[in-house]
């Protein structure tokens, strides 16, 4: 007896050693970074960098050449068939290896790229583009008008499946070779968006000798006419595409318009952040993609990493109110939740200065987007109050308010898994409507498309999109929007459907975005949405990682990039 | 002998059959819809939506879904993911040599260093080898291998820079998942060797064969040691199943190629055809290693060769 519990003594007393001593060894894993932590499985092999200044014409001073760029993914791509795809990290690749016929600049005017030029024809139902004549696919096939033609086919084939690819190209109808750089696209409708929407990478030129080679395989067999060629994919490891010594024809966006300087490129797929982050910490890769708030503030105050941040385009993360179920169908009711939730507070608790607070509908950075809301609501719990006493519900003896012997309560649907803290979000909010007397049930699913599209059963749900143009307001503000789910508010307001009508048409810009305007205002007077956070894309990387640039959408571009040695 | 192995082996493939039924049932009683991880919802308008639900087949009644599932399966199709069109059966045979050497790191792991402690444990009982064996067997059990892993990463790889934290080509890459996971199997392994070594150490054959004259070194290994394996040598075939559950965390915080990586992702995506594929193969596995365990009995007791 005595000696068990002699030696459980003991065996606590060394189990608290051992566990405050790994602790502790771990707590001090943070700074050091350069002592003994040599860059193990030879990730950063610097690979012989080749210094022929062979196509030095137009490119900038002194890009070091050569070297292999590591870049951890934080999920894995579905497919690398840009018309397949429906994922953000899937393009992030998908980027490297193929180009657009036309490219989108940060200040929304329209450049070419793989079009040297393009007429509109009067009515706006088809557009002529002129194409370069010296590009070629990575695999020999030469890019020409049969090609854009097949590409676009190609999208609107069922059998390809593009859901997301066909959703931008609508109203695309048809494609007409003129000659053999010459190629006409019929559309059913006018529409201001679908010259921009060309650049987005979900539309990008795909090689028609290999799409029909490989079939619904394509997308492991990706070929374009990009800047990377790509290499192999060993699922749920890594992707590695490499220079493809050709390339000639950069668009507008970046500087070097000519063969990348990087030899090779790497993404790692590396879901767990710890993993990730320490990764680049500790030299095994030379960036990563998608860092948690906290390990952001700590990287930008160490000399040896950068952090590289570029917020998404489009419609900013919005909690949209469901106005088909009472009381949310007033006006009064919605403003209320537009007082009584603290955004700022939510963002900053959360994302720790990171993210930026949403005030409208649009992020900034989209054509027509109102700077002017920004921080035109302030949370005001008492006026919250007042505006519910108003429309007749009353606090009852549990701090709920009543009317008719209603309690007000709140579906506030959820999905999971909990990306960028959504959930979160959720759970602050819910404190925060206590205060005003509405009862808030959260419900965290995996069944969005039921739960919120089909049977529309909630009274919030949140919602974003990376998109380059306005008009994407039309899916989720119109009355009817032209045959998608989006208006998730149920909104119907028929002069923001007049609006919305008008700037989809609207060919001189600077009237497009008064009306875009005025679409916005409208929403935030008429409380239609709760607007959140813009989410950016955040790149963790050693010093040494040169002339990384994101796009207008928040995608990281490779043809600038270099390595200092 | 032979009869008890067909007798086995025709169970075994009923728990096949039915695991996999089971699956279908629960994946299908499960929210969501693949539909959802394919397209943007709010972009797309119902009729899209319905096409690729009867593209996929998921519009079918659930007896029908699940005929023709059993149907392609006698013939050998294990179907495409939905999400990419990829086949599923090479997909698993691609990724299973990964896991497989994942696990077969991870139980030697566990053996060597369950049975090697749980028997000096035993033999020196209360003494600090005792103490240390304890402690594994606690911390085996007790600890999450999600935290052991990131721990052991933090360590070993981001701060001493000894191991790398992602990849799964060369041993290098295996050491610290193995060692994550092999601690799992190892604590189970100690306390169950202490155990029964303990118990047979008492037994009176134990008394018989020291009175004999036999060494002390012989009486341990050659007879007690044997005849406390039997249940240890069971634990390895209930391990083997910990070790592919395991290899779901193991190869998402290492960042290692693997079925358990595939089928987190298709059980987010609701990939059916990936999940059932790869369940399937799983409790292939699972019986067969088990079926092998049945069989080892013979081997180390002769009790069970006579009685078979």
């Amino acid at each position: 007896m005595y000696s068990t519990q002699r030696s459980f003594k003991w065996t606590s007393a060394l189990l608290a050693v051992s566990l405050a001593l790994t602790l502790a060894l771990a707590a001090c894993g943070n700074n050091n970074n350069n002592g003994g932590g040599q860059a193990a499985a030879g990730d950063a092999s610097p690979s012989a960098a080749s210094p022929s200044a062979s196509q030095a014409d137009g490119s900038p001073s002194a890009a070091a050449q050569g070297g292999e760029l590591t870049y951890a993914l934080a999920t894995s791509p579905d497919t690398l068939d840009p018309q397949r795809s429906g994922l953000a990290v899937a393009v992030r690749v998908i980027r490297t290896i193929y180009d657009n016929l036309v490219v989108k600049l940060p200040d929304n005017t329209i450049k070419p790229w793989l079009a040297t030029e393009w007429t509109e024809s009067e009515d706006g139902l088809s557009y002529t583009f002129k194409l370069r004549q010296d590009v070629k696919f990575q695999d020999g096939t030469p890019f020409n008008a049969e090609a854009v033609k097949y590409n676009y086919d190609r999208i609107l084939d069922p059998n390809t499946k593009a859901a997301n690819a066909s959703a931008l190209l609508k109203p695309y109808k048809s494609a007409e070779v003129i000659d053999e750089y010459t190629v006409k696209l019929n559309l059913e409708t006018p529409s201001r968006a679908f010259l921009g929407n060309l650049s987005q990478a979900l539309l990008g030129i795909v090689s028609p000798t290999a799409a029909k080679k490989y079939g619904d395989q394509f997308g492991k067999n990706p070929v374009g006419t990009g800047p990377f060629k790509f290499v192999k994919w060993e699922e749920n490891a890594e992707i590695t595409v490499e220079r493809n010594p050709d390339y000639n024809w950069g668009p507008e966006i970046v500087d070097n318009k000519g063969a990348p300087y990087l030899d090779r490129l790497t993404f790692k797929i590396a879901p767990e952040e710890a993993t990730r982050i320490g990764s680049v910490q500790s030299g095994q890769v030379l960036a990563a993609e998608t860092v948690p708030p906290q390990n952001i503030v700590s990287l930008k105050s160490n000399p040896d990493f950068q952090v590289l941040q570029a917020n998404t385009i489009g419609l900013p993360y919005t909690l949209f109110i469901n106005q088909d179920r009472a009381p949310w169908g007033e006006t009064k009711a919605r403003q209320a939740l537009q007082y009584g939730i603290d955004v700022g507070a939510i963002v900053k608790t959360l994302y720790l200065g990171t993210y930026d607070q949403a005030w409208s509908a649009l992020s900034p950075g989209v054509l027509g987007y109102d700077a002017s809301l920004e921080n035109a609501i302030k949370p005001d719990i008492d006026k919250a109050n007042a505006l519910l006493d108003e429309i007749g519900w009353k606090k009852g003896a549990d701090g709920i308010r009543e009317k008719d012997g209603k309690k007000l309560t709140l579906r506030y649907v959820d999905g999971t898994p909990n990306r960028e803290k959504r959930n979160d979000i959720a759970a602050i909010i819910q404190q925060q409507l206590k205060k005003i007397g509405i009862d808030t049930e959260v419900v965290i699913t995996k069944d969005i498309l039921t739960e919120v599209f089909t049977n529309a059963n909630f009274d919030i749900y949140g919602n974003s999109q990376v998109n380059g143009d306005p008009n994407a307001l039309s899916a989720f503000y119109h009355t009817a929007p032209k045959g998608v789910l989006g208006n998730i508010a149920h909104v119907s307001d028929p002069e923001l459907d007049e609006w919305l009508e008008q700037g989809a048409l609207e060919k001189d810009d600077a009237k497009r975005a008064e009306l875009y305007k005025k679409v916005q205002q409208r929403i935030k007077d008429e409380a239609v949405i709760i607007p959140i956070y813009v989410f950016p894309y955040t790149v963790a990387a050693s010093k040494s990682v040169q002339g990384l640039k994101f796009d207008l959408l928040g995608y990281p571009l490779f043809n600038d990039v270099s390595l200092a040695k | 002998m032979l009869k008890a192995v067909t007798g086995r082996i025709l169970s075994s493939l009923l728990v096949i059959v039915g695991s996999s039924a089971l699956v279908f049932v629960i994946m299908y009683l499960l929210p969501g819809d693949p539909v959802a991880s394919m397209i943007d919802v709010s972009n797309a308008s119902p009729e899209t939506i319905a096409n690729l639900r009867h593209q996929l087949g998921i519009d079918r009644p659930f007896l029908l879904q699940l005929a023709d599932y059993f149907g392609k399966l006698l013939r050998g199709d294990f179907g495409q993911s939905v999400l990419n069109s990829e086949p599923v059966l090479p997909k698993i045979a691609k990724h299973f040599p990964a896991t497989l050497a994942l696990a077969a790191a991870s139980a030697a792991v566990s053996v060597v260093v369950g049975v090697l402690l749980g028997v000096l444990s035993a033999i020196h009982r209360n003494k600090p080898i005792d103490l240390i064996a304890r402690i594994v067997g606690l911390l085996g059990i007790s600890m999450p291998a999600f935290w052991t892993g990131i721990l052991l990463l933090l360590i070993f790889s981001i701060r001493l820079g000894w191991f790398p934290a992602m990849g799964s080509h060369g041993w290098r890459t295996l050491v610290l998942p193995a060692l994550t996971l092999g601690l799992i199997g190892a604590g189970f392994i100690v306390r169950m060797v202490r155990n029964s070594m303990l118990e047979v150490i008492g037994d009176a054959f134990v008394v018989t064969l020291r009175a004999k004259g036999l060494s002390e070194r012989a009486v341990m290994y050659r007879h007690a040691l044997r005849n406390a394996l039997i249940p240890a040598v069971t634990m390895i075939g209930v391990l083997a199943g910990e070790m592919l559950a395991g290899t779901v965390v193991i190869e998402t915080v290492f960042s290692r190629q693997g079925i358990g990586r595939i089928i987190a992702d298709a059980i987010m995506a609701k990939d059916l055809p990936v999940v059932q594929g790869v369940i399937l193969f799983s409790s292939l596995v699972y019986v067969v290693v088990n079926l092998l365990v049945d069989l080892s009995y013979a081997v180390i007791d002769p009790r069970v060769r006579r009685s078979a």
